[in-house]
């Protein structure tokens, strides 16, 4: 039993310590992707035609290839282009590019779920159009994508595991360290599993609350 | 505009030595990913009937199945599916690692999405199909199911495009497919620029005419739907 609680630990620490990185690329890239799906969500709704092409176009090519693919090509062709990148900003801007992508469309359709009457009204009393944004469309968009952004983070994290291909040092890249190097490849690997477990199954149970809350409003 | 032109010079040059290859885990690629789909497809039903069964053990065991499929990423299960069960004594090829493990993980979602499908069936259609003294497979078989499929069907097809591009990380477990291709080639060929571009392209153009057909159909259901609440 003794040996077991030393291996556990021996090969927990340094998941654990994966576990750190993998819980920082999430939220880097949880930002990136935020940031860069709400601002495009927000362009495309000012309706000029030929930036509403490029977005959309942006969107279709994220969502139709592999995040990995993605990834690879951020890392190791941005070299050819003369510009090197180290494995931890190449994930988060490789997954919060694909993000974006994902969010965009979330946001999209929580700014048109609002009836446009909300927006007309809030102008009509004298607000500016920044101000009908700030505190009149974005507060009830929130709430709308609140659910599905709580999903795409929870998918988000599952995802940050295909970065350990380009060596970025979260949880299941020192999972493969380890096997090579103790050989205990069944445990460890479970390990791994059980450790992303725990880190999705409450955020699961967060986005089941928000759901809740959400079906009560409506 | 010249550098592209040598940019594309660079696939013509290489399409002898890359082409057959590119071919050939293309076909791996669309296998994998028909697949993994087929055994997500027999599984999640499973699962999901499972869930909705009388039996408190069997609705448990779903249960905790899904909610765990769901919290691991696939590719901690491919590994240790491929690697893990190798000291146990089973052992599985690249493939059929690659096409099980992402079945076994898509399958949890797939649950889901059969569950949410037959709940949407309003109880009464049961309640009326077993009245008229219909077996409850012969009910599941031509009123629940029939009627579930439009609520299924477009996250079912979106799962298919999932699953496709999921297939990349097959490349990690060294499954043959056109991940692993690129990498390889890239890797011979010091040129990962071409090589990961041509593998993002040739996802997208079999991803995306799955995603604009699925977006069809999400359409033409929402439209059934809505005659079927105005007849009512």
């Amino acid at each position: 039993m003794g040996a077991f609680f030393q291996q556990l630990i021996d090969l927990g620490g340094p998941l654990l310590l994966g576990a750190g990185t993998t819980v920082a690329i999430t939220l880097a890239s949880l930002l990136v992707a935020i940031v860069l799906g709400l601002l495009l969500a927000l362009i495309r709704l000012l309706g000029i035609t030929p930036l509403n092409w490029i977005i959309a176009a942006y969107v279709e090519v994220f969502r139709n290839t592999p995040v990995l693919a993605q990834v690879f090509i951020i890392y190791f062709s941005l070299p050819y282009l003369g510009l090197s990148i180290d494995p931890f900003p190449a994930a988060v801007i490789g997954l919060g590019l694909n993000g974006g992508a994902v969010l965009c469309e979330i946001f999209r359709a929580g700014l048109n779920a609002i009836h446009h009457g909300q927006r007309e009204a809030a102008l009509a009393v004298g607000m500016t159009p920044w101000m009908s944004l700030r505190y009149i469309m974005l507060p009830q968009t929130w709430r709308i994508t609140l659910p599905p952004l709580g999903n795409y983070a929870i998918a988000l994290l599952k995802d940050t595991a295909v970065v350990s291909a380009i060596a970025a040092p979260e949880i299941m890249f020192w999972a493969r360290n380890l096997v090579t190097s103790t050989f205990q490849t069944t445990f460890v690997y479970i390990l791994a599993a059980l450790l992303y477990f725990c880190l999705s199954f409450p955020l699961a149970r967060l986005v089941e609350r928000f759901e809740r809350r959400q079906r009560a409003w409506q | 505009m010249s550098s592209f032109k040598e940019f594309l010079a660079v696939y013509a040059e290489n399409w002898a030595d890359w082409g057959p290859q590119i071919y050939a885990a293309i076909w791996v690629t669309i296998e994998l990913t028909i697949v993994a789909f087929a055994i997500a497809v027999v599984l999640g039903l499973l699962l999901a009937l499972g869930k909705l069964s009388p039996l408190r053990a069997i609705r448990a065991f779903s249960t905790g199945y899904i909610e765990v499929a769901r919290g691991v990423p696939a590719l901690a299960i491919l590994f240790l599916l491929y690697f893990g069960l190798v000291p146990l004594g089973i052992v599985f090829d690249a493939f059929a690692a690659g096409a099980i493990g992402l079945g076994m993980s898509a399958a949890g979602y797939i649950a889901e999405v059969f569950r949410a499908g037959i709940e949407a069936i309003h109880k009464g259609q049961r309640e009326a199909a077993l009245a008229v003294g219909m077996t409850p497979v012969k009910t599941f078989r031509y009123i629940i199911l029939p009627q579930a499929m439009r609520v299924i069907l477009p996250p079912l097809l979106n799962m298919v495009i999932i699953l496709l591009k999921d297939t990349s990380i097959c490349s990690l477990i060294s499954t043959e497919e056109l991940m692993l291709r690129a990498k390889d080639l890239a890797m011979m060929s010091f040129l990962p620029m071409h090589l990961f571009l041509l593998a993002g392209v040739i996802y997208f153009l079999l991803a995306w005419p799955l995603s604009l057909i699925t977006r069809r159909v999400e359409t033409i259901m929402q439209r059934g739907r809505r005659q079927t609440f105005k007849v009512n």
